[in-house]
């Protein structure tokens, strides 16, 4: 595979019409949350930009992110992987296996380098040298900064490899993080979510793909076509928040009705993801739709935040809910004013009863 | 009861004392708003689509006291800037500080008399600081919540970096709701406090904050502070 092909080539090469290319390349400009004033750079890029060298590698993790990415619609993922990638290592989509496949990685970075993108599922695991972590015979942390230091890009799929995911969640026993700070100067896409949206997943990995550079990012690292709303604000059940309409049960006649899911705890108000935009599976659902609160599981800390159909998180029984504590704190300061006060007449009535007897006495 | 010569002291500018008023108010909308917007209650087990417990308008009413309370603060700096009594930040630059706070918390554990007079005792200057610190951070956390609808925009710009200090968007909204609680027992005690010390030294401390003027008999620690007292008439 010296010679790169083009996406265009392929397209060639199948005998497909330069008509299909072009719609094509109008579905991926869309998918990707670009405007359609920026279909000629995608065509241009398509047209002449090799298919992109990408090596995948997972840390810890449950390869759920693989299992959202092979149900992404549009681009099919099938599409994505043999015709618009050149996909060269892959834990788990790889056919190969052994010494060979691990040979095969060295091989595509060394031949590569600074130019493939790295897309890396997973936490890294550091506690005790990353030893909970191995494949191949290294640390995956070993691998991860290997093949980091040498990509054009990183991609963090999903939350473990953004923040270090439920592996992370407290007490957190294999000391796992998210993968930035093992990537050294590369620059690092956050794809948070657990998993990410597919369309999400393989919009951003495209957008590298065919721009050579990480889309525009937010503060946290996030693509901000992706991650630039809440989604308690794209909710399309927010109007039965504002008209203080909530289900009050997973089972009451609100929640038949598909009222706001908030009084059960929906992190939507915190959440920042493309679920009430793009939705999943094609738009089909997603989970509020379902009639499921969001868990908020894009955000960074999301195992720890209180239970999950707990509005606010609570404290260690028998303290519990916090306006609980308020009130019984209010409560008590206002005992503890009204001895206070008591206590003040009574050494007023004294202070001015001694003042008296030393006038009495000084006179 | 014997004749006292007390004299007048001029402490509070009349900005000072509007602030002082909004925000009373705007405290009070903005934590009972804030309750419902945590726990939206149903109105008398109604089904809410004949009541009137619109989201929407508790969460406008609850914007519209921040705003006010945030632009009040206009007032409040003017009126620092303008008039020497509304400079209240503790002075604990000032070696004797720390001696008058411990005589005026043993006053008030009760273990002397009386304190030493002041026309703001620092005390109660070092709670207003912790008032304001407190309100800095409703502030910040709130705003933080509020423009992170477009995170791109200036708002978003200027406050979405507190989530991100606090480590994320929910915890910024816990410490917004645990902080409202902390400025509610903040006023219990200050409302306690104010009266105590009208009732106990009778020197005019609550009709202060609407007249401006303190009357003492004795001349306070900090009265190098202000301007010279008149004789009260």
């Amino acid at each position: 595979m010296d010679k790169r092909e083009s996406m265009w080539d392929l397209y060639l090469k199948k005998g497909m019409s330069r008509r299909s290319f072009v719609k094509g390349c109008v579905a991926l400009t869309s998918l990707m949350g670009l405007g359609m004033d920026q279909v000629s750079r995608v065509v241009e890029a398509a047209e002449k930009k090799p298919l992109p060298v990408v090596v995948w590698i997972h840390g810890h993790e449950c390869t759920g992110c693989d299992e959202s990415f092979i149900r992404s619609g549009a681009p099919l993922a099938s599409d994505l992987v043999l015709s618009q990638i050149a996909l060269e290592y892959d834990h788990l989509l790889s056919a190969a296996s052994g010494e060979p496949f691990e040979a095969h990685l060295e091989e595509t970075i060394q031949k590569y380098k600074g130019q493939y993108i790295l897309c890396v599922e997973g936490a890294a695991c550091t506690k005790d040298n990353g030893v909970y972590c191995m494949s191949g015979g290294h640390t995956f942390t070993h691998t991860l900064r290997h093949a980091a230091e040498n990509a054009a890009a990183v991609i963090a799929y999903g939350t473990c490899a953004v923040s270090g995911g439920i592996q992370a969640a407290k007490p957190n026993p294999t000391g796992s993080s998210g993968i930035a700070h093992f990537a050294g100067k590369t620059p690092v896409v956050h794809v948070p979510g657990c998993p990410p949206i597919p369309e999400v997943m393989t919009g951003v990995v495209m957008h590298v793909a065919l721009f050579g550079t990480v889309p525009p990012l937010d503060g946290e690292g996030r693509p901000k076509q992706f991650y630039g709303n809440r989604i308690h604000d794209t909710c399309y059940r927010r109007p039965f928040f504002d008209a203080g309409m909530f289900a009050e049960s997973y089972d009451d006649a609100g929640s038949k009705a598909g009222w706001c899911l908030y009084k059960l705890g929906c992190r939507g108000p915190e959440t920042y993801n493309s679920c009430g935009n793009l939705r999943w599976f094609q738009g089909m659902s997603y989970p509020i739709q379902s009639g499921a609160p969001c868990i908020g599981c894009s955000n960074a800390h999301f195992w720890d935040e209180g239970a999950m159909s707990e509005r606010l998180p609570k404290f260690a029984p028998p303290i519990g809910d916090v306006d609980k504590i308020g009130a019984g704190l209010a409560a008590v300061t206002a005992v503890g004013v009204a001895a206070h006060a008591a206590a003040s007449v009574v050494q007023k009535k004294k202070r001015i009863a001694d003042e008296k007897k030393n006038e009495g006495a000084g006179e | 009861m014997k004749e006292e010569k007390r004299k007048v002291y001029y402490l509070f500018s009349p900005f000072l004392r509007i602030f002082h008023w909004i925000m009373v108010l705007a405290i009070v909308v903005l934590f009972i708003t804030g309750l419902l917007i945590t726990k939206p209650v149903t109105v008398l087990g109604i089904e809410p689509t004949y009541t009137s417990m619109s989201m929407d308008w508790v969460r406008n009413i609850h914007f519209i006291a921040a705003f006010t309370f945030c632009a009040a603060f206009i007032l409040r700096i003017y009126g620092f800037i303008v008039n020497k009594g509304d400079r209240l930040f503790p002075r604990v630059w000032e070696g004797h500080f720390y001696s008058e706070t411990i005589d005026v918390a043993m006053h008030y554990m009760l273990l002397k008399p009386s304190h030493a007079p002041f026309l703001r005792n620092p005390l109660a200057r070092m709670s207003y600081a912790g008032l304001y610190v407190m309100v800095l951070v409703e502030i910040l956390t709130g705003f933080a919540m509020y423009y992170m609808t477009e995170p791109s925009n200036i708002g978003g710009v200027l406050f979405g970096w507190v989530n991100v200090v606090l480590g994320g968007e929910m915890v910024t909204h816990w410490v917004h709701h645990i902080v409202a609680w902390l400025i509610i027992l903040f006023a219990i005690g200050h409302v306690y406090m104010v009266l105590r010390a009208d009732l106990m030294e009778a020197e005019g401390e609550a009709s202060s904050m609407f007249s401006g003027v303190k009357f003492l008999e004795h001349v306070p620690k900090d009265a190098n502070e202000v301007e010279p007292a008149k004789d009260a008439k």
